[in-house]
């Protein structure tokens, strides 16, 4: 087996989490930054801002033409899909236009999938989806600390599923993929992952017997298992959606692909070097 | 040895995991192809599809009227009826301190409104009481049935203080446009008077009719129901005129008043003889339909309501969102989704040979995974639609299915042998606690999503839990046991 071999013991525990802990606190700073200029930590979808998505299937049709018939709306974005096809996304616009929009589309696209949500119903989604996404949060920490019963390795797993949402949602801006229903379940699905291998993690590393080291290896072996598994997974699902021009997939797949690498540098490095620090190496 | 092998075999399958798992594979099997038989609907039997995967349009309606706790030291009927006097605006009391109100107004508005009459705003809450959701839930079902849709989901979304901030349809085959008439589209509302024998002459239209009430008893608590409303100044002349042109205030059981709801008779009744009198002199613009006694006079009057309203709804509503998706599209998106799951199976299958090198490790484990996803959706065939978004849950889960898999695996199997029954058993338990754990947490974290009505999300997160409580109590834990029973008897061991 051609397993990659990752000797913990080469580093301290500073060389470990620092780069991390650096990212966390961009990343941080990254959001902060946008909520405080736009209201909202991640460029909202229209599942939260209002507005229509039209999802077009292939077609022949140059992007300018679609721009064409759409020009006289508030039209936000085009996108073309890898098949042809487009998306095209339009800010809130009242009932009247919308309904001479829907027949716009009907007349040129009488494939396309529609939706529109309301400035006000995307509001109220907004608020459930923040609720959602702290009680979930707080859930997991509470199971967490419940669990171990340690201050110092419950810390270390509530602070990498932290940092894996806050990293992963500020690649999410830096890429381009909006904050939609489908990439707020994709995060909490993260919390979900994150904590698999964190706990795998550490219930290895303290409740066995043996060097701290090979523990850790051990350990790594089977954490690099589980996630580069899950990753072949969702990456597949990933491709056949973006190509299958499933958005909701594409952009939920895309979401927990960035987040499942992002999860491998905080178990083993932050995680990991927390534990280091904690439980000491095996000169100690 | 070969007795050692049988024995093996059956002790596994005695195992009361093994044994449900395959009771449920085939419990799954049998409730998505045959019962009820649905192998005539192709690949996907008896799975409830979401509108994404078969075509058609959603609405999500809000409604144009609050609900508001109030106190007052007044009997509340009295303080209810002068508030709807002083917003001009329909009042609904329908618990002891809480009344909606069929308007919009805001919560400022209407806490001035209140003070200004001796009472008290507690509380303010957009849309309507259970009592009027389900009513409007009544009204549009009785649309759609109009139009023959085959399959129609209506559902109000309630929180859980208990008003209703949203109804939604789901209209499987039908165009958007088409689904914004139904919610749109208002019957012909009609008043005749029979004039002689069969024969009968136009009162005044459905227009007339300023106000409908809900069904209420006269005299209060008799038990005998029926319903008011109140007719335009116009309208009121129109009836009094034709009551007497046609000679119904004399003699009011020969002339018949009738309702109809496009040109179908709803109702039916003479005047009694107190309007009858009273509308020789003056115009009368509160009237009463009454339907009869007891539990059948009080539905007719919830029908008569209806037809009153002319299907109009109750509440004035607005498109919160909406969205369509053609059948050609679904089609593709089903086949699509397949494809993802069957090609993410793969790569699974791919992954883990390249680790672990070992037929034997990978087929139970893959073997297990196919078992997870069977059993899921043969569950989901009773609880839950398949949409695009719990397609992305199924293979999310069957991801942490294989993560969970792998923990037993590298935990029971040390260094490619498997330990002694004892020390298994330990390492086994030792695996089920971490896999516990990891659960939890999935759970927890998915619970929000699952309660909230988040839309289309409430079906990731229940597939997800779902998909997750299979896997812990049944089909991983199995797993185990069969791992166990294959690798035990492998040559190079003995």
């Amino acid at each position: 087996m051609k397993f990659p071999t990752y000797d913990i013991s080469k580093y301290t525990v500073r060389q470990l989490v620092a780069l991390p802990i650096a990212l966390l606190i961009v990343s941080f700073l990254f959001l902060g930054f946008n909520t405080l200029t736009t209201g909202m930590p991640v460029d909202p979808g229209i599942d939260f801002a209002g507005g229509v998505a039209v999802t077009i299937p292939p077609t022949a049709d140059s992007q300018a033409v679609v721009e064409g018939y759409f020009s006289g709306y508030p039209l936000k974005s085009v996108g073309e899909g890898v098949n042809g096809g487009y998306y095209v996304v339009f800010e809130y616009m009242p009932d009247d236009e919308f309904l001479k929009l829907s027949e716009v589309i009907n007349e040129h696209y009488p494939d396309a999938k529609v939706d529109q949500i309301g400035e006000t119903f995307g509001k109220t989604l907004q608020a459930q989806a923040l609720w959602a996404l702290l009680f979930s949060f707080i859930g997991m920490a509470i199971v967490v600390f419940i669990v171990f019963r340690n201050f110092v390795p419950s810390i270390a797993v509530v602070l990498s599923a932290f940092s894996d949402i806050v990293i992963t949602a500020a690649l999410m801006d830096v890429v381009g993929i909006t904050l939609t229903l489908g990439t707020t379940a994709a995060l909490l699905m993260l919390i979900g992952y994150s904590v698999d291998s964190d706990i795998l993690l550490t219930t290895r590393v303290l409740k066995r017997k043996g060097k701290f080291s090979e523990k850790m290896q051990g350990a790594f072996r089977t954490g690099f298992t589980m996630t580069s598994t899950t990753i072949s997974a969702v990456a597949l699902m990933f491709i056949v959606s973006w190509i299958g021009q499933i958005d909701v997939i594409r952009d939920i797949s895309a979401v927990l692909l960035l987040g499942l690498f992002v999860d491998l540098m905080n178990t083993w490095m932050l995680n990991a070097g927390i534990l280091t620090g904690y439980a000491g190496g095996d000169k100690r | 040895m070969s007795d050692d092998t049988d024995s093996g075999l059956i002790n596994t399958l005695k195992d009361w995991r093994v044994a449900l798992m395959i009771i449920l594979v085939v419990f799954s099997l049998v409730s998505i192809y045959v019962i009820p038989p649905g192998i005539s609907n192709g690949m996907t039997g008896n799975l409830q599809l979401g509108l994404d995967l078969e075509g058609g349009s959603w609405i999500q309606l809000s409604f144009q009227s609050e609900v508001i706790r109030f106190e007052t030291d007044e009997d509340p009927e009295v303080f209810a009826a002068r508030i709807g006097d002083a917003l001009d605006a329909e009042v609904f009391l329908f618990e002891e301190d809480r009344i909606e109100i069929r308007a919009p107004f805001t919560r400022e508005e209407l806490e001035l409104v209140f003070e200004e009459n001796g009472g008290s705003l507690v509380t303010y809450e957009k849309g309507v009481s259970k009592d009027t959701a389900d009513q409007i839930k009544l009204i549009l079902e009785n649309k759609v049935n109009n139009l023959g849709t085959k399959d129609a989901r209506i559902n109000t979304i309630t929180g859980l203080n208990g008003v209703t901030q949203y109804i939604r349809l789901e209209l499987a085959g039908v165009d958007i446009t088409t689904a914004q008439e139904i919610v749109g589209a208002q019957g012909k509302f009609e008043i005749r008077i029979q004039t002689i024998g069969n024969e009968s002459e136009h009162v005044l239209y459905g227009d007339s009719i300023k106000s409908v009430s809900t069904p209420t008893q006269s005299p209060p608590g008799s038990d005998v129901w029926g319903v008011g409303f109140t007719l335009s100044e116009s309208g009121a002349d129109a009836f009094q005129n034709a009551a007497n042109t046609y000679g119904a205030t004399s003699n009011p059981d020969a002339h018949e008043i009738m309702m109809l709801l496009d040109d179908e008779t709803v109702y039916s009744a003479s005047l009694n003889p107190q309007l009858a009198a009273e509308l020789k002199t003056t115009p009368v613009r509160e009237l009463r339909a009454t339907t009869g006694a007891g539990e059948e006079g009080l539905e007719d009057a919830k029908k008569l309501e209806i037809h009153l309203r002319a299907g109009a709804l109750p509440v004035d509503v607005e498109i919160a969102g909406s969205g369509t998706v053609s059948a050609t599209l679904g089609e593709h998106f089903k086949v699509m989704s397949v494809i993802a799951g069957i090609l993410a199976l793969m790569a699974v299958a791919f992954t883990v040979y390249y680790w672990y090198r070992e037929p034997a490790i990978v087929i139970p484990m893959i073997g297990t995974t196919v078992v997870e996803v069977i059993i899921l959706l043969g569950i989901a065939v009773y609880i839950q639609q398949l949409d695009l978004a719990s397609i992305a849950g199924l293979i999310a889960v069957l991801g942490t299915g294989i993560d969970q898999l792998v923990v037993i695996t590298d935990e029971v199997i040390f260094e490619g042998r498997v330990p002694s029954q004892n020390l298994y058993l330990k390492r086994f338990n030792r695996a089920l606690g971490i896999i516990m754990v990891a659960a939890c947490t999935t759970i927890i974290a998915m619970l929000p999503l699952a309660v909230m009505d988040l839309a289309n999300l409430r079906g990731f997160a229940i597939i997800t839990i779902l998909g997750v409580l299979i896997g812990v109590i049944i089909t991983r834990p199995a797993y185990g046991k069969i791992i166990m029973a294959i690798l035990s008897k492998k040559p190079g061991d003995h």
